[in-house]
């Protein structure tokens, strides 16, 4: 077992989620309540990283930060960072693999939510976060739950983008996925199955626990 | 307190009128769906802002778009009753009430809440309960305390009757009735329903595609329709085409002739009916008389106001039975009267009356578009 492994890809879904979450509760709420023209071009954006092959995604990704690309070479001058072959490559590419495993999820989860109850709680003078906390979150949250859980899961099983932005260098951006591959490659498969099991009970512990939090609030009502 | 409204839109629905409804007043906003009662309602609560409006309440300006006043819904103090009610699914009918509270301690919040449920005859058991578990009747109690909750200077409701059974409906009126004695601020019914309108409100504000077509007391709108759209709208059921004569030489009087598709013109009656010198003579036009005008008698007619009749549908319906007749001097011509008490026993279809009309209760209106 790939400890270190472990350990980096928790820490990769955990930041991915914090700087994520409050985007992806923006970006779907917004896109839930808002028509306007252009709209669609801005949901088939939020699905791309989803319908591409996640070498491509990545391979855009490494060309686009890479340190000999203008994004690259800003952040390397001005801010003395480098965005690809590190955490924070990998962060930044997390976070953009995973808007649309946030967004949607929200977005459904707003747009289930009667418009007349907001106006209700409008016209009985509740102001923007008063409605937020206790009317839109509390019919939300089972859609929020299950787009923080499908992000988790889904970080921490990222391969393709993983290996085209950060490589394999261990501590830094070897993640279990990577560490999988590695152990296959080297006929490891004793290590590999206790790491593939881990990450499959996770997986299907972390999704049945949110249709099980889902079900619960489906009943109470 | 007079709430005062005026609407003028083009887009993106067609919306306007004007009305006032005074404190203590019950004004129905009346017409068929889509007739633009509901978004009305909405313009009251802030919740749609119309192209041109302007919106008061006592010296308090809502919604002034010449002046670019727009009070926002949070800020009105409106009691707003839902047409399905629009409880939170998630919160204890308690907690609903508790929404207009916020700016209260906990504790004070929830003490009031439970004095307006209470309020509303809502039993202390039922009070903690989410609204899935409660009747269609007991969440419109709900609904009517937080919109009494929010101590509104207004209070709209959206076809509150609509979704609760006749049984409800009932023991909510009363508790509409009682509202009104203790309440002194306008209230604005939206429905459909002529007869819960006609019972309920003080006034009527009939409305068709987005227009507002004709106000008043809904017993001097069913007594003189503006035109044959309004008597169609509010459920008269006794409306005539005719050509006006003109004078008859008494005056206030003018002569109306009752005409009637595919009639012979040898036969038209000529009848003598009030005069409001209003019509050109030679227009055509729609005349109406409300049920009470009509009397049924079973003899020959003797006078220019009786004309025979056929009975061709007699309908019981509980202690009154709905005739319908059609006069034999105008085939195709039908009357619709209501009957109750021992003159309605033994009346059958194919059995040959008189009518006599009341001619002063005629009211004659201009032939227009819509």
């Amino acid at each position: 077992m790939d400890w270190q492994a472990l350990i980096l890809s928790l820490q990769l879904a955990g930041v991915t989620l914090l700087v994520l979450l409050p985007l992806g509760l923006w970006l779907g709420r917004w896109l839930a309540y808002t028509s306007f023209a252009g709209k669609s071009l801005i949901e088939a954006l939020v699905v791309l990283p989803l319908v591409l092959p996640p070498t491509v995604l990545g391979y855009y990704l490494l060309v686009s930060m890479g340190g000999a690309s203008p994004l690259g070479r800003w952040a390397a001058e001005t801010l003395d960072l480098r965005l690809s072959f590190n955490f924070l490559g990998l962060v930044v590419a997390s976070v953009i693999f995973n808007v649309p495993f946030i967004v949607q999820p929200v977005q459904r989860a707003f747009e289930a939510i009667p418009r007349h109850l907001t106006e209700a709680a409008a016209v009985s003078g509740l102001g923007f976060w008063q409605t937020w906390r206790r009317v839109e979150m509390p019919l939300a949250w089972p859609g929020v739950l299950s787009a923080v859980v499908l992000t988790f899961v889904h970080t921490m099983g990222e391969f393709g983008v993983v290996l085209m932005v950060g490589g394999s260098i261990p501590g830094e951006t070897k993640t279990i996925a990577i560490s999988i591959y590695d152990r296959v490659q080297a006929f490891d498969l004793a290590s590999a199955d206790r790491m593939a099991l881990l990450l499959l009970a996770l997986s299907l512990g972390a999704v049945t626990m949110s249709f099980f939090a889902s079900a619960r609030l489906a009943a109470r009502r | 307190m007079t709430l005062q409204v005026e609407v003028e839109q083009t887009q993106p629905l067609p919306l306007s009128g004007a009305f006032r409804c005074e404190r203590g007043e019950l004004l129905a906003l009346v017409g068929p769906s889509g007739a633009g009662k509901t978004s009305m309602l909405r313009v009251l609560a802030g919740l749609m802002r119309p192209q041109r409006a302007r919106v008061q309440i006592g010296d308090e300006i809502w919604c002034d778009s010449d002046r670019g006043i727009f009070v926002p819904p949070q800020q009105r103090h409106v009691g707003l009753v839902f047409q399905h009610y629009a409880l939170m699914p998630h919160l204890s009918a308690l907690d609903n009430v508790s929404l207009p509270l916020l700016h209260l301690p906990p504790a004070e919040r929830r003490r009031q809440a439970a004095r307006w449920l209470a309020h509303v005859r809502l039993s202390g058991a039922h009070q903690d309960r989410l609204p899935a578990a409660l009747s269609g009747g007991e969440q419109q109690r709900v609904a009517v305390a937080r919109a009494l909750a929010r101590e509104p200077r207004v209070l709209l409701l959206d076809e509150p009757f609509s979704a609760v059974d006749q049984m409800n409906r009932q023991g909510l009126y009363g508790l509409l009735a009682e509202l009104r004695r203790e309440m002194t601020i306008p209230i604005v019914l939206v429905t459909h329903d002529l007869h819960e309108a006609a019972m309920l409100a003080d006034r009527l504000v009939v409305m068709d595609a987005g227009q507002v077509l004709q106000q008043g007391p809904p017993a001097a709108i069913h007594r003189a329709p503006r035109n044959a759209r309004v008597a169609d709208l509010v459920g008269i059921q006794n409306r005539f085409q005719g050509r006006w004569v003109g004078p008859s030489g008494q005056d206030g009087w003018g002569l109306l002739q009752w005409t009637a598709e595919d009639a012979d013109a040898a036969a038209l009656p000529l009848l003598k009916v009030r005069d409001k010198r209003r019509i050109d003579a030679g227009q055509d036009v729609h005349w109406v008389l409300t049920g009470d005008a009509i009397s049924l008698l079973d003899r020959s007619p003797q006078s220019p106001d009786e004309f025979a009749a056929v009975v061709t549908e007699a309908r019981p319906l509980g202690e009154i039975t709905m005739l319908a007749l059609e006069l034999a001097a105008l085939p195709g011509t039908v009357l619709r009267l209501t009957l109750s008490g021992p003159q309605r026993l033994g009346i059958e279809p194919g059995g040959t009356y008189t009518v006599r009309l009341d001619l002063g209760l005629v009211h004659v209106m201009p032939v227009r578009g819509r």
